[in-house]
Order: C-alpha cells, then sequence, then structure tokens
C-alpha cells in the first residue's frame, strides 16, 4: 500500500509476491526524491554457516543444498568445488560434464520458472501465474513444459528432481546408464524449440526505459559460456581466482536492513546474474543463442533491467543447446567419483548458480572437520544495486499513481530473481500491503 | 513424496531446517515405510513442486504445517473440492502468494487451469509451534506424527478398497 501525495510517499510492500522466499521493501519519497530505500530479505545462509561447523566436509554439498529448493544443485556445486579446492583435487572430465549436465537441468528448471510464473505476469497486467493461466492456459503449458525437462535432468542425473542425491565431493555416487542420458536428448531438442518460441514472446513485451550503468560480475570460463566454474571478472578489469574474488566481497550489514549487503573492496556495488553472465560473455554464446539474442534486439550489453527476462529467455536456449550437446557426447565418468582424503587448509568454490555468481569459502582442520563456512549468495550481492534500480523506477516514475508505481518497484525486484529460499511454506502466508 | 503404484500421491512440503514446517516431510516419510508400493522421492520445498506430478492422479494427499491458531499438534484433514468454482480454491487474496511465489491453493488453481489437477487433493495439516531456523520438531508436533501418519494411511486404503 502506497501513501501521501506523490511529493511525499512511502511504498511498502511486506512478502514481495513472486520472490523466492521472504523479503519486503520500503521507498520513502520526500519532496519528490527519494530519500531511503531498503530491500529487507531474510538470510538462511547465515544459519547453514554456523551449522556447518564441525560438521564433515564430505557433508556440505547435501546440508547446503536444503538452503533453497529452487537452486539446490548450485549449492552443491560451490560446495564441492571449494572442498576440492580446499584439498588441492582436480576432477575428471567427464565428472565436469557430467555436473554441466546437472547444472543445465537446475538453470531450466529455475529460468522456466521465473520467466513464466513469476515474471511474465508483470508485463501482461496479471495479479499472477494463475490469472494468466486462466486467460491463456497454452503460455503456462509452454512453461510447464521446459521446466519438466529441466526436472527430468535433475532426476536422470540427480536422482530426483527436488534436492538431488547423487553428487558428492569429488564426483558423483553412481554414473547415470548411457541409455537414460539418452533419452533426455529428444525431450532436451523439443524444449530448445519452446525455449526459442519464450525468447520471441517475451522479446514482444512492453519494457520501462531505464537504463542502469552497472558494474557487472560475473565468471569467465575458457571461451565457454559460464555455468560450473570460471574466474569471477568484472565489467571494469577484475580478473580473479575464487580465492581473490572472496578476499575483495566485503559484506556489511546496514542500519535499515537485517540482509548482509555485499560489496567489492574499493569499488562499491555489483550486479551479478544473467545481465551480468550476458554482458561478459555473449560473444561466447553458441550460435543459436546468440542469433536468438540478435533477433530479440539484444546487443552484446544490456543495461535496461526490464529486458532482463529476455536474458534470462537466451540463456534457457543456450541451457537447452548446452545440454543436448552433453547429452550427446556423454561417457560416465568411471570411477564416478574420486576419493579424496581431508586435509588441513582453506577452499573455495564459485559457480553460476541460476540468479548469479555463488561463492563458497571452507577452512576444514586435517580430520575433514569443517572450521569455518562462509557463503555469498547471489541475492546478498545484489541487494545495493536492486536498492539502486528501485531508487530510479521511483525518481522516473513520478507520474505513476500509486498502484503502479508500487507494480513498478516490485517487478523491478523480481527483475533480478532474488532468491530467499529455506522460507518456511504456511498454509496461510499471504501477502500484506500495509 | 511417496506414491503408490496406483494413482495416489503423497507430498510432504517444508523445509526440515524450519523446525515445525518440516513435520510434511516426517510424516510423508513415515507413510513411504508404512504402506507398500511408495516411494520416497524427497521432500518438496515448494507447493509449485507438485504441478507436473500430480496429473490424472486419482488421489493427492499434501501433508503441511499450518498455522491457523489451534493448538500445536492438532491435525486437521481438509478435503478441497476439485470442482470448477469450488470456495475451498478460489477463496484467499487475488494476488496468491507464498514465501515462493505461489502457494497450495494457487498451486490448485493453476494446475485446473492447465488441466493438470488431480481428481481429489487432501490436506492433512499439522499445527506448528515454532518456524524459525533451526532442526526438530517441537514437542506437541513431535507427538502429532503417529496420528498425521495413520491419517493418511486411512485414505491411501480408501482409494484402495475403491481401485
Amino acid at each position: 500500500m502506497t501513501h501521501g501525495a506523490h511529493t511525499n510517499r512511502t511504498i511498502s510492500a511486506q512478502g514481495i509476491a513472486r520472490v523466492e522466499g521472504e523479503g519486503s521493501l520500503r521507498v520513502e519519497v520526500r519532496d519528490g526524491r527519494v530519500s531511503d530505500v531498503a530491500l529487507d530479505i531474510f538470510e538462511p545462509p547465515r544459519y547453514f554457516e554456523a551449522m556447518l561447523v564441525g560438521r564433515h566436509f564430505l557433508e556440505a554439498p547435501d546440508i547446503t543444498a536444503r538452503i533453497c529448493g529452487i537452486c539446490p544443485v548450485a549449492y552443491q556445486m560451490s560446495a564441492c568445488a571449494a572442498m576440492e579446492d580446499a584439498c588441492s583435487v582436480q576432477v575428471s572430465e567427464q565428472v565436469r560434464a557430467l555436473r554441466r549436465l546437472l547444472y543445465c537441468g537446475e538453470w531450466i528448471q529455475s529460468h522456466a520458472l521465473h520467466i513464466y510464473l513469476l515474471h511474465a505476469p508483470d508485463f501482461l497486467g496479471c495479479a499472477d501465474a494463475v490469472e494468466m493461466a486462466e486467460r491463456d492456459p497454452s503460455i503456462v503449458e509452454r512453461g510447464l513444459d521446459i521446466k519438466r525437462v529441466g526436472n527430468l535432468i535433475m532426476e536422470t542425473v540427480g536422482g530426483r528432481a527436488v534436492h538431488p542425491v547423487n553428487v558428492r565431493v569429488g564426483g558423483f555416487y553412481r554414473a547415470p546408464d548411457p541409455d537414460a542420458i539418452a533419452s533426455l536428448a529428444d525431450p532436451l531438442r523439443r524444449a530448445r524449440d519452446l525455449a526459442l518460441a519464450t525468447v520471441q514472446w517475451v522479446s514482444g513485451f512492453e519494457f520501462p526505459d531505464l537504463d542502469a550503468s552497472y558494474r557487472f560480475v560475473a565468471l569467465r570460463d575458457e571461451g565457454r559460456y559460464p555455468i560450473d566454474r570460471g574466474r569471477p571478472s568484472s565489467s571494469d578489469g577484475l580478473d580473479l581466482d575464487a580465492g581473490q574474488f572472496a578476499d575483495v566481497v566485503v559484506e556489511e550489514h546496514v542500519a535499515r536492513s537485517t540482509a548482509l549487503h555485499a560489496r567489492l573492496e574499493g569499488r562499491d556495488h555489483y550486479l551479478t546474474g544473467p545481465l551480468a553472465r550476458y554482458a561478459l560473455n555473449s560473444s561466447v554464446l553458441p550460435p543459436l543463442a546468440l542469433e536468438a539474442a540478435r533477433a530479440a534486439g539484444l546487443s552484446a550489453v544490456c543495461t535496461n533491467p526490464f529486458r532482463s527476462i529476455i536474458v534470462r529467455a537466451v540463456e534457457l536456449v543456450f541451457a537447452c543447446d548446452e545440454a543436448l550437446g552433453l547429452v550427446e557426447a556423454y561417457e560416465p565418468p568411471n570411477p564416478p567419483a574420486q576419493l579424496i582424503v581431508a586435509r588441513a587448509g582453506v577452499g573455495t568454490g564459485v559457480t553460476e548458480a541460476p540468479r548469479g555468481v555463488l561463492l563458497h569459502q571452507y577452512e576444514i582442520d586435517d580430520r575433514g572437520l569443517i572450521v569455518r563456512a562462509r557463503i555469498v549468495p547471489p541475492t546478498s550481492q545484489n541487494l545495493l544495486t536492486m536498492e539502486d534500480d528501485l531508487r530510479r523506477v521511483v525518481e522516473g516514475g513520478a507520474a505513476l499513481d500509486e498502484h503502479d508505481l508500487q507494480w513498478r518497484c516490485e517487478q523491478s525486484v523480481r527483475n533480478h530473481d532474488p532468491c530467499i529460499s529455506c522460507a518456511a511454506h504456511f498454509l496461510d502466508l499471504t501477502v500484506v500491503h500495509s | 513424496m511417496v506414491s503408490t503404484e496406483a494413482t495416489v500421491l503423497v507430498a510432504g512440503i517444508g523445509s526440515e531446517y524450519r523446525h515445525d514446517d518440516g513435520v510434511g516431510a516426517v510424516v510423508a516419510a513415515a507413510v513411504a515405510l508404512a504402506t507398500t508400493s511408495t516411494r520416497d522421492v524427497g521432500p518438496l520445498g515448494e507447493p509449485l513442486d507438485l504441478l507436473g506430478r500430480c496429473n490424472d492422479a486419482d488421489l493427492v494427499v499434501v501433508i503441511d504445517a499450518t498455522r491457523s491458531g489451534a493448538t500445536p499438534g492438532t491435525v486437521q484433514v481438509i478435503e478441497l473440492d476439485l470442482t470448477a468454482g469450488d470456495d475451498t480454491i478460489t477463496r484467499g487474496p487475488s494476488r496468491e502468494s507464498s514465501s515462493h511465489g505461489i502457494g497450495l491453493t494457487g498451486v490448485v488453481r493453476l494446475a485446473r487451469a492447465v488441466g493438470q489437477a488431480p481428481r481429489r487433493l487432501v490436506v492433512v495439516g499439522v499445527e506448528g509451534e515454532r518456524f524459525d531456523v533451526g532442526e526438530g520438531l517441537s514437542q506437541s508436533v513431535a507427538a502429532a506424527v503417529p496420528e498425521a501418519v495413520s491419517r493418511v494411511v486411512e485414505l491411501i486404503r480408501e482409494v484402495d478398497a475403491c481401485a
């Protein structure tokens, strides 16, 4: 609910609908200028960091996977990468390829969910996906068809679609049967076609004008679009290894929020996620995804956050195409996992979760027990930038009425697909606008 | 979540790292042990995960923590009539919402809109006491687990008897 005249108003939304988790935003306008913006988000990783201390290092992937129901693979992958770094272990190329395939499944699942069920309703004037489905079920069916193929990959490689159980430090518990992997090819071809149709569909939306000069941070992976590995890089020249990146990411409390806000030491806030990945890596997209991006009107860098839905759709094409290539080239890792002996040290892992760079860093002792854990999720890295977007949206939205401005603010938050998972699911939980 | 070879699907929704929010998964896992021909495929983090899993099911049982003001540990069985226009499904805020975007009633409405609704959906709710971050069920909720399990098993037997 918003109140006050246009020159003095407060926009407050408790429990932002269609954001993955729990969050609230509050924007205060005084004399036509934004005096305060606070995006407050509950962050479960803090609890998990404390809980991990004293646990065995091999448990980290499974425990941290429970932080998020939408991106458990991201947590497993960053945890594995960090533990393997701590123990100076390199996994085989077959393990890497299978991890990338599993991760593609999560990207497909997560991007389809966000595009079709959480973000598209904003552009179509629907209160939610239910209203959108009641108007035209075929659109939501297409989104669900794509998401189902992501689930199928997760089930085939990860053992189950929700919270996969086949991932371990060093590789996998069991290498999937080649026939099972081959059976993913046809569904992936269909999903890739549907993803191309998705790009075309979302590129026809009307986008509010907003041009932000972001500091982008994403991984770069030796000529490949980054998913499971890469060097943290920025649009203003950073090129670091994972450990160096952990050193320059500074997280701090700000008075207006309970969430930690990340910034780069000496460089201030930044943006991670699809817009950043695309800006730093669009030149290495495979031809099909690149052509889709060009046809949708995207240039090499996209700085309008409302158009992030197009970038996400392009990444959907990429993930389907990439997964298909990995399926066709599948060689079961043998052995499925490398045995790893714990040794005292610090390890850092970074991977690209669907919504941005996910950093894990652990210190373990010589018995393999975790001494210190640090998890920096993409959402906490993006908080300051999301607040900056809100400031621009409100300042540029003076002509909007209260309802439309609040809608635009919530849409602005959803542009970056914030994830605040591990949230409880009460049957009576509702959005309250006050 | 467990499913019989017939067309029954039992889903526990919630997070075991939010204390009593994890009761759904605990009950679902116990149901898997108490019945034959069931398969545990893990707890569902969000109601949306039901979509695509309940098409053409004769019965879907969703087990979740509730916060209705009842005494903690109270087990409630809520039958949702899935015929169009039913008040138990359509009532609620115009903007369907949960902490994960779309709540259970929204998911049911969504499933119905795209022709993927089950024939029958029953919610077994266990009133929770605490939902803050941390592991383990409250004593009152843990004590209610056997009753919730037996209510779910009864529902499955009813369907088996009719099959």
